[in-house]
């Protein structure tokens, strides 16, 4: 039986995605053609052998719990452990919007009193990597360090203005943090991805909660590294990483992950990405399908061209329609003669016969879902 | 204590299916993929599923293995109840004796208790290997309403192949009045599919008689549907008109496989209302390359496409490499044809591997088929009607 647990705060800010989700929590965003964003971080939890596993739930959280059922599809509908899904509530101390992860965490203390696991790996929804968790943990141990924190040199991920960013020394002491900078004067971007003892984290909500303080990095850790009253190690994250943190940023992922060695580093051999299964049959490739550089789910029918493309699982892309450079998700539809380019569509949107819809690499369009144009 | 059940259903999954050559060298006949991710037994299983028929009990006793981690728990078909679910049920040893099963009433006459915890009013008969999607609870409406002791699925099979099945001859009003297997001169076409529902208790009785005529041969066919109809039994014929192919052959494995490459196939897996549950593993999406051709085919989750893939199949993780190239052809899941292959009228069996520029199959002749992780050496040929596999014999 593995010594950790895993937690996953599903609770992020999440208005940059615009349209997308508006009708879903972040971590139940659809993506690589057959995933949500919350199958990466639960997948690695698995794959690290972890067995019980909490997803914290702010907002929105229907389609995810529609996704993550008993948590059969990850092995986690068991009785010795499992899946526990912690919606918000309302309590006398809180109306159930939470201010922060820490908040969010001190709601849910029952949970993490009542886990018997030694260390919890705490972890955001939006980024999307590949992490080995003992091995976090067996580092995390032998530093000596309170709380360990994932890092990435990857600079796709470095924003100005927003992110969180931290000075590490050569011996993985975290010496400075650094929140939401117009310009970063660290290389190294945090993953919101956080591992330690859980009594300590126990105590900790319990005495920054008791101040006032509603959130982990920006309260909780940059003060505990600030006035040297927490010992912090930096971890590196192994694979490549991707923030979804705009619609912007979720388009050119999906656009880097047709490349075979990108997907790699977030696929590896021998750790599957577990995901809700709709056993849809093969995709059908008809008379006039010209199929190039894409990543196509099972269920589609294809009769036209589609060229650097993610579809989504029973897309049909009509005869002599043409989409390229674009997202599809579930059931959308191309209909006959239609053009298509540097577009995303949610689930169930369809473009008409003969329609142009014309986006920028820059600047995709975004339909919403359900929506015909 | 078990909650009393109306209908429970055996599935007979025993068969060796011989004839389906090196295809069966390592695996059950129900257990053979089929259709790019599904395996033989899945239509059986989610006609079931869809049925609302929640106990299944599988028969199996020929190379069991594959087939009982396939079924595993019974979750990819909703199987996996407290009060019921999928069972796999190999023939077993008791104080005084143990036996193989003997034949297909044999196989139901072992497994009575089984069936009798759950004190059903009747019991759904399926065999393993057919390609169809059938509501046998419309079946048992049949049954219950002509008051049947059995009722027998039948289809209409045209009049010349008729002399090759067991015929049901029937009044204007369904029932049963006389029972040919293979006749020379078929009095009608109406054609059993091996899909049977009896009566609880009448099939115990003649279970139980049957079992002490040590004449018997303990088939249902030539020995309980005359008994029953010798007797006076009132025996009924469902006809069932939809797609049913029997895939017990190489070549009608392959036809049925390519039934489904039609524009407007005969069976429809896109029904949501009527889905093949298969049990899945975590794939990726597939990837289709630069530089692929993709011509009236179906492709699966996992695979990764840089070849030419006309009029064929690619199972769950196939890769055709650059160059390679598949025509009329059925590769099965984890092949690997590498570049400059050419595959033609063949069956590629579970993670065979097609070297670099070899040819398997002809355009005309029969169907070549690779074994099972058999490796075609690079520049190698392997002809039309052969099947091979080096370390079986073959």
């Amino acid at each position: 039986m593995s010594d950790i647990m895993g937690l996953i705060y599903t609770g992020e800010m999440d208005t940059r995605l615009r349209e997308l989700t508006a009708v879903r929590a972040i971590a139940a965003v659809p993506i690589l053609a057959r995933y949500r964003l919350i199958d990466f971080p639960l997948s690695s939890m698995v794959n690290s052998g972890i067995r019980n596993i909490g997803v914290i739930m702010q907002r929105n959280y229907r389609s995810l719990l529609d996704h993550l059922g008993s948590g059969k599809e990850w092995d986690l509908h068991g009785k010795r452990a499992g899946l526990t899904i912690l919606p918000p509530f309302l309590t006398k101390d809180s109306v159930g919007v939470y201010e922060g992860m820490l908040d969010a965490l001190h709601s849910n203390l029952p949970y993490l009193r009542s886990s018997k696991e030694k260390y919890i790996v705490l972890t955001n929804s939006f980024m999307l990597y590949s992490a080995d968790f003992e091995d976090m943990v067996e580092e995390h141990e032998k530093s000596g360090a309170d709380i360990t924190l994932m890092y990435s040199k990857d600079p796709g991920i470095r924003r100005s203005g927003q992110g969180k960013y931290c000075e590490v020394q050569e011996d993985g002491t975290v010496t400075q943090i650094e929140v939401d900078p117009m310009i970063s004067r660290f290389d190294n971007t945090m993953l919101e991805v956080f591992c330690m003892r859980r009594e300590l984290l126990i105590s900790l909500i319990d005495l920054s909660t008791s101040r006032g303080h509603y959130h982990f990095t920006r309260q909780m850790l940059q003060g505990g590294v600030n006035d040297k009253s927490m010992k912090v190690h930096g971890y590196e994250c192994k694979s490549k990483v991707w923030s979804i943190d705009s619609v912007e940023a979720y388009y050119q992922c999906s656009m880097d992950l047709l490349n075979p060695e990108n997907r790699e580093t977030i696929f590896p051999e021998g750790r599957p990405v577990l995901t809700k299964l709709r056993d849809e049959m093969p995709t059908r490739y008809l008379p006039g399908a010209h199929v190039s550089n894409s990543l196509i789910a099972d269920g589609c029918v294809i009769e036209g061209n589609v060229e650097n493309c993610v579809l989504f699982r029973s897309v049909r892309v009509a005869k002599g329609a043409s989409i390229r450079n674009s997202i599809v998700m579930q059931d959308g539809r191309i209909d006959s003669m239609a053009e298509v380019n540097h577009v995303i569509m949610d689930k169930q949107a369809s473009v008409r016969e003969s329609t142009r819809l014309i986006g920028a690499a820059n600047y995709p369009v975004l339909v919403s879902k359900g929506l015909t144009v | 204590m078990l909650r009393k059940k109306r209908c429970v259903a055996m599935l007979l999954a025993g068969g060796q299916g011989s004839r389906l050559g090196i295809l069966t060298s390592h695996m059950a006949k129900p257990a053979v993929p089929f259709g790019g991710k599904y395996r033989i037994i899945d239509f059986p299983l989610s006609n079931c599923a869809n049925s609302g028929i929640d106990v299944v009990g599988v028969l199996t006793q020929y190379r069991p293995l594959e087939l009982n981690a396939y079924i595993g728990s019974g979750a990819p078909w909703d199987l996996d109840l407290s009060s019921g679910g999928a069972f796999v049920l190999p023939p077993y040893q008791t104080g005084a004796s143990g036996t193989w099963y003997k034949g297909t009433a044999n196989a139901i006459y072992q497994n009575i208790a089984f069936i009798a915890q759950y004190n059903p009013d009747y019991v759904l008969i399926l065999s393993g290997d057919h390609i169809y999607k059938m509501d046998y609870a419309a079946m048992l409406k049949h049954h219950i309403r002509h008051e049947a002791d059995l009722t027998v699925a039948v289809r209409q099979v045209p009049w010349e192949e008729a002399s090759r099945f067991g015929i049901m001859n029937t009044d204007a009003n369904d029932t049963i009045v006389e029972f040919e297997e293979k006749p020379k001169n078929p009095k009608s076409n109406n054609a059993s599919m091996g899909v049977y529902i009896f009566s609880w208790d009448k099939l115990r009785s003649y279970l139980e008689a049957d079992e002490a005529d040590p004449k018997s041969s303990n088939d249902f066919g030539k020995n309980i549907i005359p008994k029953m109809l010798n007797d006076g039994c009132k025996l009924t014929a469902y006809t069932f008109s939809g797609y049913w192919k029997d895939v017990g052959t190489i070549a009608s494995l392959w036809e049925a496989n390519m039934d489904i490459l039609e524009e407007r196939p005969e069976i429809d897996l896109h029904d949501k209302s009527w889905r093949i549950y298969a049990r899945n593993e975590g794939y990726l999406p597939q990837y289709i390359d630069q530089g692929a051709e993709l011509n009236r085919c179906l492709i699966t989750e996992g695979c990764q496409i840089s070849g030419s893939v006309t009029h064929s199949i690619c199972s769950t993780g196939v890769v055709v490499e650059k160059g390679a190239q598949i025509i009329d052809s059925v590769l099965m899941p984890g092949v690997r044809v590498a570049a400059g292959a050419r595959v033609v009228r063949s069956i590629i069996a579970e993670n065979a591997i097609i070297g670099e520029g070899a040819r398997v199959g002809e355009a005309d002749g029969d169907i070549a088929v690779v074994g099972i992780g058999v490796t075609v050496a690079p520049g190698a040929a392997v002809a039309a009607g052969v099947q091979y596999e080096p370390n079986h014999g073959g």
